[in-house]
């Protein structure tokens, strides 16, 4: 009976997130009638896909206290890499998604090398590869945007991963259940493997996890590769939602997918955090980043309004702790 | 000590330079004679016509340098063609580089001061930086060499040294992209009962290009729709709706056209303001000013699936810029049409002008047209070769 | 006592600079509590973490069960089964206590692991030392005391046959200390070998049966704890002889001032209801056990946490204080007892720390004035007699005791008439605490007030003219230190527990 305690905990953040979630549906759903459409959800969809995938991967950096900013620039590096092979060399999609990935998981692993062997400070450590996935982008496409095949053409099929078209045309997000999955499965690799218990004592304690004779440096490197590999799956969803991969692009692209995992109640100072609140976090940021059109409000105040929405959650945290730590 | 050794740099650099020069001369040289057999046959073909030229100057002895930002891709290809297809027409000798990449900046000064130092008739130049080629204009302005810059200009350079820019008039290629979308569009304008929208989509309000697009469609578009009697409004953005010539009165439009520009320009962001304008229902039409802002209308539509020109479509979309994603869309009757610009007749003009210079003709900076294109016209000899992947 | 378990033989070990071990002995038997004591700084942490592999020895054996050893980690000396409970707790808050007792050994099932068994080895182990935790608690929510039960558990569970404490008792309350001295004398009856360090005298006397004592490096000799007196043990430390001897009559002149009332001071559970007054010269000490709420009710005074209620007179007049800056323009200084978080920035210099609260009169136009600063800051050094090669060096490189006295300084520095000492003397050595003690006195006469917050009861009734007892959040009790006893300090210290 104890034991439901401390899952009960943050489940209740998720609770309230998710809440949030249906919450801004009903009021973009009331404020505009053109909200209200099934091609709405569909494009809510399109656009979540590659920012979930990218929280769920920056989540294990951020539980261990540190950050990845190199997860924008590198999606799009990824993608441009797998893409140029697909269009300039006549690689098969499939070859050339698995070479995005390997290079997410090479530049994931660069990052915990930095960060947990060298000691670099994650902030630093994850803006130099950041800089150089931007770079390296540019130079595996030539300076030129990349599309990977679009629908009709050979080697399109991976499009229909993220959305199935029936034969009566209807389009499903099919995407969403494969995130979620993803999601299902990161949220017990968590909460119930090694390597996620380790992320946690890191981020909540590192001198303990060295004294209790764990190999740390190993499992700070694997929350960074956890963070590249899932970056790479984003650069495929993303390729796969957009018709062209442009280079100097994808900076920012991390600041949604860790505004998306902060709100979902992964501490901002490390050592707790949960992937199923990610997910739902996420959502906060792409409804409002769609909705937010949808009843006339420029660009800049979307921004804005993300930012409040951020400085809130934040906040939230902030005073729970506060309120803990006078018990 | 220091003295020597700046001493030694110099003179090694000297020789180079020198080294460099003879090189460069000797090339042409050679090629010289063999080319100017093979001209002589066409110009007495066309004897009556090239008179005027022939008279001051042996049109064989001028022999004209062109540098490109790169070969990478189609849109170069297709600049180099239309400088080939200018020599051919007028019988001058020009050769082409440029750098492997549109990044190799460096590499383009040194194939730059290299033509220099051969000391040609002109020098056409698309520089891959701004200010990276200033002091290689200095040189050609002191060796008396004239230099036309094409596709992007150099602002900044020494006075004398450019005398003359060719670039596109986007204020125009926007008219363009108006023009023929509001003819495509007038009949179902006319007959709308109540007021009807076009949507615009600019990934940014800050450079020149972009913006005088944006500008040129809009002026455009209400300019043609007040001639028949109807009453334009603006909308969206501060920027172009204060830019416009006439930004209206929204309640009693009879037209909106509604401006969207998103924080970034990155596609995901282009398609989410476009999401949000297509999904308004009285929208009929609408532009993006550039390859990204055209893709995220594209992208948008993969949802809304409301683009297209056949019947039981509502939207008409234009483009700009080439690019395979655009082209297919247009192919497959998924955007109406698009502007491009034309490197094709930019690279004739520029061989032209240097022409002109050649024989003592004043010249000022050209403006070059945007290209409308769709279904009809893409495989036209004078349209296809500026659609560049 | 059985047989010897470990024997470390002329164990040697420099650090840049620093010859941290100078060819020390050390032994543990079976069955047998052996204290390792000396001034910080002594080596008995290095000496420590040589044994278990933290730190590599430069040259000398270590003979573990008959058998030459070496440990390259902590990983390696916890699988040969000697294992350090460390002074500071190393336990990860967001895992549940089990999960923090296995961690690194996690059981699993297939990639998944097994916390419904883990729940289960760590209630037998509890139930085997007679502790009563839930093994599912998140450990964040533990007491401190209750947390260092799941570290000596967790130390246990290696199967443990050395099992070294790092000053254990730092932290706790003493009903816990009484827990904790229950599960030592039950592991001694287990034959196991115990290391314990402290500087707690009363402690050593009671716990264990021998005492090895360090000083700067060097082994200086083992005593069975029976036969030998406090004397003995103190000298060896330091070398000298130490007089701790009650303060019998307040030296505060009759009619002193009285430049500090607080007056029915509320702030949360741990501060109801405190009044007090307090003289000028005076050295008002506040006694009471852990967790009494002598710390809260100081934070409070100085604006540090929220009042709820209550006035704060300053020298008769009433002052609103809501933050620390109120109290320091009311002449208020607070010597945090964590110096470390709260007191000094060790990675400054003495002299800009001497300054750092009283910066805007040091200052040239935009600039600070070096000189005037190290002028200043050379003063205090001089008049406190810190120990620094020069006002130029960094504070991280000097001895907690000194540390102590440049936070003095930079409150002597502000002008503070008021001075909060809150556990002056913790982590400050046996030598160092002496000094500490004589400048309070020279302050005191020097008409500054002190409040001095202690746990140590000998420094209670050493220093102060009066003592405040605190039991609970609330105010138990005051004594003119010529009637005080130690037994009425504990009476209503004590007083509403059970």
């Amino acid at each position: 009976m104890e034991k439901k305690k401390v899952p009960a905990k943050i489940f209740k953040q998720e609770v309230i997130v998710f809440l949030v979630v249906i919450a801004l549906l009903i009021f973009f759903c009331v404020a505009s009638q053109d909200f209200r459409k099934y091609t709405t959800i569909l494009t809510i969809m399109d656009y979540s896909y590659y920012i979930v995938l990218m929280a769920i991967g920056v989540a294990f950096p951020l539980i261990t206290g540190g950050v990845d900013l190199s997860i924008g620039t590198g999606l799009v590096c990824y993608s441009l890499a797998g893409g140029y092979l697909i269009m300039f060399k006549g690689w098969p999609t499939g070859l050339a998604m698995i070479v995005s990935i390997l290079f997410g998981l090479a530049i994931g692993t660069l990052n915990g090398i930095l960060i947990g062997v060298m000691d670099l400070p994650p902030f630093l450590g994850t803006l130099c590869t950041c800089m150089i996935t931007r770079g390296l982008g540019s130079i595996c496409s030539k300076n030129t945007g990349i599309s990977w095949p679009t629908t009709g053409q050979p080697g399109s099929w991976f499009r229909s991963i993220f959305k199935y078209e029936t034969a009566g045309g209807t389009k499903i997000p099919l995407g969403f259940i494969w995130v979620l999955l993803l999601a299902v499965i990161m949220h017990f690799v968590l909460n119930h493997t090694k390597i996620g218990r380790y992320t946690i004592a890191i981020g909540s304690n590192k001198e303990a996890a060295i004294l209790s004779g764990i190999n740390v440096k190993f499992y700070h490197i694997m929350a960074y590769t956890i963070s590249g590999l899932f970056a790479a799956l984003a650069s495929i969803a993303y390729s796969a939602v957009f018709k062209t991969v442009l280079p100097g692009t994808g900076a920012g692209f991390e600041l949604e997918a860790i505004g998306g995992a902060i709100i979902g109640g992964v501490s901002a100072t490390g050592g707790a955090g949960s992937i199923i609140g990610t997910f739902i976090g996420v959502f906060v940021i792409c409804l409002l980043k769609t909705g937010l059109p949808f009843i006339g409000l420029q660009a800049n105040w979307q921004q804005i309004v993300t930012g409040l929405v951020l400085i809130g959650s934040v906040m939230v945290d902030i005073i729970k702790k506060r309120r803990e730590a006078k018990k | 000590m220091k003295k020597k050794l700046l001493a030694t740099i110099v003179s090694t650099a000297m020789v180079a330079t020198l080294l460099a020069g003879c090189s460069g001369a000797a090339a042409p040289a050679a090629d010289a004679a063999p080319a100017a057999t093979e001209e002589a046959a066409p110009a007495e073909d066309t004897s009556t016509e090239a008179a005027a030229p022939a008279a001051d100057a042996a049109s064989g002895d001028l022999d004209f340098k062109i540098v490109v930002k790169s070969f990478q891709s189609s849109y170069w290809q297709a600049a180099v063609q239309g400088v080939n297809q200018a020599a051919e027409e007028l019988g001058v000798k020009v050769e082409c580089n440029g750098p492997n990449a549109e990044s190799d900046i460096a590499d383009q000064v040194n194939m730059l001061t290299n033509y220099i130092n051969g000391a040609p008739s002109g020098i056409g130049l698309a520089a891959c930086d701004q200010s990276a080629c200033l002091d290689a204009l200095q040189m050609a302005k002191d060796a008396g060499i004239p230099v036309v810059c094409f596709d992007s200009g150099c602002p900044d350079a020494p006075e004398g040294s450019v005398l003359s820019t060719i670039a596109t008039d986007n204020y125009g290629a926007g008219a363009t992209a108006a023009e023929n979308l509001y003819a495509a569009l007038k009949d179902s304008i006319a007959s709308a009962s109540a007021p009807v929208r076009i949507g615009e989509v600019n990934q940014e309000s800050t450079s020149e290009s972009i913006t005088q697009r944006g500008l040129g469609f809009i002026d455009k578009f209400s300019e043609l729709a007040t001639a028949d009697g109807k009453k334009v409004a603006v909308v969206g953005n501060e920027f172009y709706v204060n830019g416009a010539k006439d930004k209206g009165d929204e309640a009693s439009a009879d037209i909106i056209i509604e401006v969207a520009v998103p924080a970034q320009t990155t596609v995901e962001l282009c398609a989410t303001e476009a999401s949000a304008i297509m999904n308004k229902s009285d929208v009929l039409g609408i532009f993006g000013s550039n390859q990204v802002a055209a893709e995220g209308i594209l992208s948008a539509n993969e949802n809304l699936n409301k683009l297209g020109t056949e019947a039981g479509k509502d939207i008409l979309a234009a483009g700009f810029d080439a690019g395979t994603v655009i082209k297919q869309a247009i192919k497959d009757g998924k955007m109406f049409g698009a502007v491009t610009q034309s490197p094709l007749a930019m690279g004739k003009t520029t061989v032209e002008t240097l022409y002109k210079i050649a024989n003592g003709e004043t010249v000022s900076d050209i403006a070059t047209d945007g290209y409308w294109y769709d279904n009809s016209n893409m495989d036209a000899p004078d349209i296809a070769p500026n659609l560049y992947d | 006592m059985g047989e010897v378990i470990l024997e470390m033989k002329k164990i040697d070990k420099s650090f840049p600079g620093v010859h941290a071990l100078n060819n020390v002995d050390f032994e543990v038997k079976r069955g047998e509590v052996h204290a390792l004591m000396g001034e910080n700084g002594a080596g008995k942490s290095t000496l420590m973490k040589v044994l278990t592999g933290i730190y590599t020895k430069d040259s000398g054996t270590i003979i573990y069960e008959g058998k030459e050893v070496e440990f390259n980690s902590t990983r390696e000396a916890q699988d040969a089964g000697i294992v350090i409970v460390h002074q500071e707790l190393n336990m990860v808050g967001h895992l549940t206590v089990a999960q923090n007792i296995f961690i690194g050994r996690e059981f699993k099932k297939g990639i998944r692991i097994d916390d419904k068994k883990m729940n289960e080895e760590a209630k037998k182990l509890f139930d085997r030392l007679n502790i009563d935790i839930d093994p599912t608690m998140t450990m964040s929510d533990l007491t401190v005391g209750k947390q260092q039960m799941c570290e000596i558990a967790k130390a246990i569970s290696h199967d443990a046959k050395v099992i070294v404490f790092d000053e254990p008792s730092a932290a706790l309350t003493e009903a816990e200390i009484e827990d904790l001295f229950k599960i030592i004398k039950d592991l001694r009856e287990q034959q196991m070998g115990i290391v314990y360090i402290s500087h707690r005298m009363d402690e050593i006397k009671v716990i264990t049966d021998r005492v090895t004592v360090m000083r700067d490096g060097c082994y200086v000799g083992t005593l069975i704890t029976e036969e030998s007196t406090k004397d003995d043990i103190v000298n060896m430390m330091v070398g000298r002889v130490i007089y701790e001897e009650p303060k019998t009559k307040s030296q505060v002149a009759a009619d002193a001032p009285v430049v500090l009332k607080v007056e029915h001071l509320n702030a949360g559970r741990m501060v109801q209801d405190i009044s007090f007054e307090l003289h000028k010269g005076e050295i008002l000490g506040f006694s009471g056990l852990m967790g009494a709420g002598r710390t809260e009710t100081a934070r409070a005074i100085f604006g540090a946490d929220p009042k709820e209620s209550g006035d704060i007179y300053v020298n008769g007049q009433l002052v609103t204080i809501n933050s620390p800056e109120d109290a320091v323009r009311a002449g208020i200084g607070y010597l945090s007892e964590d110096r470390k978080r709260f007191g000094i920035v060790v990675q400054k210099t003495v002299a800009e720390n001497t300054t750092m609260a009283d910066l805007p009169n040091y200052m040239k136009g935009l600039f600070i004035d070096r000189k005037k600063e190290r002028d200043v800051a050379r003063k205090f050094v001089d008049s406190l007699a810190t120990k620094t090669p020069s006002v130029d060096q960094m504070v991280i490189n000097l001895s907690g005791g000194n540390q102590q006295k440049v936070v003095i300084a930079k409150w002597l520095c502000k002008n503070c008439d008021i001075l909060i000492f809150d556990e002056p003397t913790r982590g400050i050595d046996v030598g160092a605490k002496n000094e500490i003690y004589k400048l309070m006195n020279k302050l005191a006469s020097e008409g500054k007030s002190i409040i001095m917050i202690s746990s140590e009861m000998t420094e209670i009734l050493r220093m102060s003219d009066r003592i405040v007892v605190m039991c609970e959040g609330r105010k138990t009790g005051e004594l003119t230190i010529e009637e005080t006893t130690q037994e009425k300090i504990m009476n209503l210290a004590t007083r509403d527990i059970n």
